[in-house]
């Protein structure tokens, strides 16, 4: 790519589901698309593709959601499409797109921006979360999937929420042990989200396909579990679980210790919302859909004219939430640009997949009782080394905003921008598991780039 | 909720912040302090705020009061820590020959107060300062100054505070809404959370301090925002290890400045300064402008501070930059803080409007505040920075 301003009718942030439905669509309307995505290849999150040459292990299946994957990424390759991978967006204004791409300043100049970049995993932090060998669930996924690299020997999958199924079976593809899969959830929450599961033949399949895949591999999900902690000198060598009551509390005298090399915890996602926040759209904050969530209407429009969103960004939802609202959003973009209305049934397909998905979720409402696994010395905030007692007395001296916590501790300031520890912090700062978090305050870049990036930027 | 106090001080930023510190250590253990800010402590200005520790020897006054504020803070990280001090000493670079001029004046003002400093060869210049490009034309090196982080600074002090007098009681995320007056002075204080009866109040609400001067029935402060950009870079990626900055920035950033209520373009914009940071990283400042409280960036003026940044130090290019913000210095008019007893209400104290330098001298005005009430002779001349100076 040379030209340093582009154009492009509309400006797609995120190469994932939504932004690959979307950009299709448009594509099929006539209208001049760029996508761009930090990504080596399109796919996003759940359908991410090895790179170019990396072979999948023999015999691996995939579960029936990716059907539906390959669709949307052959549509997505086979469409006049100009995608951008390796390009970050770390400045917007409605309108125009700012990314930084193989170390050159970009411009993407579009009369409509739709988007589209997904969510982040949440954590919640237990004593030995920073050892090397315990990651996120979602990074886990992005080494084995994205990278082909297998992580380790004997792994434990814990957290909350759907995702941990897809790490267990991409754990297993990849050859790895699973030793142990908790759910932190009751397997009476789970109870609450059959109706919506068994009401849609879709989930329905998928949930099975997963479950016959853990019983072939004698993996067993067990519900109402967590991990207390990890430990081992350097790297982590083993896991002390235990049950956790309704919750998320840990069972006194039901611990057990297990011993492994890999440990992945997925306490389920948060909404990326920064771009959406830099721009000035209004947020909501959804418990039941990860936290704060950019406001959409029955056509994805946000508050802010001209800027349209679909996927995570409006909650947690999953890929067919996403390819739905991408195909929607597509549509309402098309229609503000002079073309037809948008049609009915688009934008009821769309709701009845949030509504499958928030009856889905309800099975993995939020556990205030695992904010207590961390103690005085456990790391809050990995950037700038912050433990428990640091962001406690912040707390205590200097207010209970993220803000106060921010200044009184540092936590938050570092790379990552209170990405990874945002989500939790103030929850664990002033002790308070239902305090209901403050929308981060979100500054230019909105990720990391060159000073020179900065300097050299178009426009 | 109603409660009593002896000294109420209205603002939690740096400058409270040393003001509680002060009082703590000059007035009996059973004076009751109440701090209390609005938002968070250190929440505004002075958690938006670099923190160099500058000494500024312009006249025998000011060489007095930054010197001695200085030292303060190297006494301070000595005791308690916990805010990264570091003891840098700053580099003043010059790339024109209307900077060079200004290398001896600067020398030559340091050695008139006593103090030490060296103007630079190419070789110096390289020993102090590696990573800097080698072209810089030249450079002057006054071991005296430091950095600290200017928001642990703030909890620094309180703790401290805390331990002289237990009974001092930070009252966070709580607003002052008005002031009750009798007979000529003050009485009590109106906030969120009740009234506080009190016969002392000190205003050191930086920017704001005009408005709660206002609240009390007062005639305006002339103290103006001033805003300024900064851009932090990720961990271990500092190209610099001293505290930089353009001698040009003494031509413009002290002293007296015209305020510009258009908020046009000031010189400042134009100095570039960088600060390493205790993780590895730096930070990139820092423009000025009059443009009111608006804090949103000027990319335009950022982008220009980042280009003199890498002029000076070229490894900068390549480097992260994490995060930007804008925070706004409390100009006073006339260039000086006002500290000490507003003379048209008794019982109000003011210790506001420090511009680009309220971190250095924090620790001074807390001091000459808690001294005057206190009734204690002064460390440092408090004459020039009586709040009786308006409307001389
Ligand atoms: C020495 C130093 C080092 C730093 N290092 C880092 C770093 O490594 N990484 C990093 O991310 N950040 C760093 N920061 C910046 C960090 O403290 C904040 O990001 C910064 O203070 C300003 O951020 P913000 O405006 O984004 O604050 P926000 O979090 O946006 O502030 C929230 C709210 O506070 C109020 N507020 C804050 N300041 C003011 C003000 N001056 N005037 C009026 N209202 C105000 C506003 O109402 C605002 O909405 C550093 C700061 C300093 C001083
Ligand atoms: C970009 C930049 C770089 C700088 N670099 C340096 C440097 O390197 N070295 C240096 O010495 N100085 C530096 N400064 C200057 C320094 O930051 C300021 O002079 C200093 O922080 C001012 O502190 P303050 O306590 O007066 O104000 P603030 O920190 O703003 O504190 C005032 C407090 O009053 C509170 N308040 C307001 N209204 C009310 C109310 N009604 N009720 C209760 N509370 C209220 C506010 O919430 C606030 O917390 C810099 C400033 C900026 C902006």
């Amino acid at each position: 790519m040379s030209e340093r301003v582009r154009q492009a009718q509309v400006g797609i942030v995120g190469g994932g589901p939504a932004g690959m439905a979307a950009a299709s669509a448009l594509a099929a309307r006539g209208r001049s698309v760029v996508v761009l995505d930090e990504g080596q290849r399109a796919g996003g999150q759940i359908f991410r593709q090895l790179p170019p040459g990396v072979a999948p292990p023999a015999g691996v299946s995939e579960p029936p959601s990716h059907d539906h994957g390959h669709e949307l990424i052959d549509a997505f390759e086979g469409a006049q499409v100009e995608l951008v991978s390796g390009a970050t967006v770390w400045d917007s204004k409605p309108g125009r797109l700012w990314f930084e791409h193989a170390g050159e300043s970009h411009l993407l100049e579009c009369e409509r921006i739709l988007l589209a970049p997904g969510a982040m995993d949440r954590c919640i932090p237990f004593p030995g979360w920073t050892l090397p060998g315990v990651t996120t669930a979602g990074a886990l996924q992005v080494m084995v999937r994205g990278f082909g690299v297998k992580p380790g020997r004997r792994a434990l999958v814990v957290g909350s929420g759907p995702l941990l199924l897809p790490t267990v079976t991409a754990l297993l593809a990849a050859g790895v042990e699973v030793v142990a899969a908790l759910e932190a959830s009751s397997r009476w929450n789970a109870l609450r989200a059959l109706p919506g599961v068994i009401g849609n033949g879709a989930r329905l399949r998928e949930a099975m396909w997963y479950m016959k895949q853990l019983v072939r591999a004698g993996v067993k999900l067990r519900w109402g579990w967590t991990v207390l902690r990890c430990e081992g000198d350097r790297h982590v060598e083993r896991a002390v679980i235990a049950k956790v009551d309704g919750q998320g509390r840990p069972r006194l005298g039901t611990e057990r210790t297990i011993e492994v090399d890999v440990v992945g915890a997925g306490f389920g996602l948060v909404p990326a919302i920064e771009l959406g926040l830099l721009l000035g759209c209004d947020s909501r904050h959804l418990a039941a859909r990860g936290g704060h969530c950019l406001v959409v209407d029955e056509q994805q429009r946000t508050t802010i004219d001209g800027v349209f969103a679909a996927g995570e960004i409006g909650g947690i939802g999953g890929a067919e939430v996403a390819s739905a609202e991408g195909a929607l959003a597509a549509a309402a973009i098309d229609h503000s640009l002079g073309g037809p209305a948008v049609s009915e049934p688009l934008v009821k397909q769309a709701r009845a997949e949030r509504r499958a998905s928030d009856a889905m979720l309800r099975a993995f409402a939020p556990l205030p009782g695992l904010y207590q696994l961390a103690n005085d010395d456990t790391i809050v905030c990995r950037c700038e080394d912050v433990p428990l007692s640091e962001a406690r007395a912040a707390a205590e001296l200097h207010g209970r905003s993220s803000r106060a916590i921010k200044v009184g501790c540092r936590a938050g300031m570092g790379p990552c921008q209170a990405r990874i520890c945002g989500p939790s912090l103030q929850q664990l700062a002033t002790a308070d598991p239902a305090c209901e978090m403050d929308v981060p305050v979100v500054r230019v870049p909105v990720k990391p780039v060159r000073a020179s990036t900065i300097v050299n930027a178009p426009g | 909720m109603s409660q009593t106090a002896d000294v109420v001080v209205v603002g939690g930023g740096i400058i409270g912040c040393a003001v509680v510190h002060a009082l703590a250590q000059q007035l009996p253990r059973s004076t009751r302090i109440v701090l209390i800010d609005r938002g968070p402590i250190a929440g505004a200005t002075s958690g938006s705020s670099m923190g160099h520790l500058m000494v500024t020897p312009d006249t025998p006054q000011d060489y007095a009061f930054s010197r001695t504020s200085v030292r303060l803070w190297n006494e301070l990280a000595e005791r308690v820590g916990g805010f990264h001090f570091q003891a840098t000493g700053a580099l003043y670079l010059a790339d024109c020959d209307e900077d060079l001029e200004l290398i001896p004046v600067l020398h030559e003002q340091f050695r008139d107060n006593g103090d030490r400093c060296e103007i630079l060869d190419e070789q110096r210049l390289r020993e102090i300062e590696p990573g800097l490009a080698p072209d810089v034309p030249g450079a002057l090196f006054y071991p005296g100054d430091g950095v600290v982080l200017p928001m642990l600074a703030c909890g620094a002090m309180l703790r401290e505070a805390r331990q002289w007098n237990e009974s001092i009681e930070v009252r966070a995320e709580c607003a002052v809404t008005g002031f009750e007056r009798a007979g000529g002075r003050i009485t009590g204080v109106a906030t969120a959370r009740g009234r506080i009866a009190t016969p002392l109040v000190v205003n050191a609400t930086g920017v704001w301090a005009p408005e709660l001067a206002e609240m009390a029935g007062q005639p305006r402060l002339p103290i103006y925002p001033r805003a300024g950009n900064l851009a932090i870079t990720a961990h271990h990626v500092s190209p610099i290890r001293t505290q930089l900055l353009e001698i040009s920035y003494l031509r413009f950033a002290h002293g007296a400045a015209k305020v510009d209520p258009a908020g046009t373009d000031d010189p400042g914009g134009h100095a570039v300064n960088m600060q390493p940071q205790s993780h590895g990283g730096c930070l990139i400042g820092s423009t000025r402008q009059f443009r009111g409280m608006d804090r949103t960036l000027n990319r335009e003026l950022l982008h220009r501070s980042l280009a003199r940044a890498q002029r000076y130090a070229p490894a900068l290019k390549n480097v992260p930059i994490v995060r930007t913000w804008v925070g706004l210095r409390p100009y006073a008019e006339g260039g000086l803080p006002f500290i000490g007893p507003w003379p048209h209400l008794d019982g109000l104290w003011i210790a506001a409007g420090h511009e680009g330098l309220g971190i250095s001298l924090a620790p001074i005005t807390g001091l000459l505040i808690a001294q005057q009430i206190a009734g204690v002779a002064p460390a440092v001349d408090p004459t020039p920075y009586q709040p009786a100076r308006i409307g001389a």
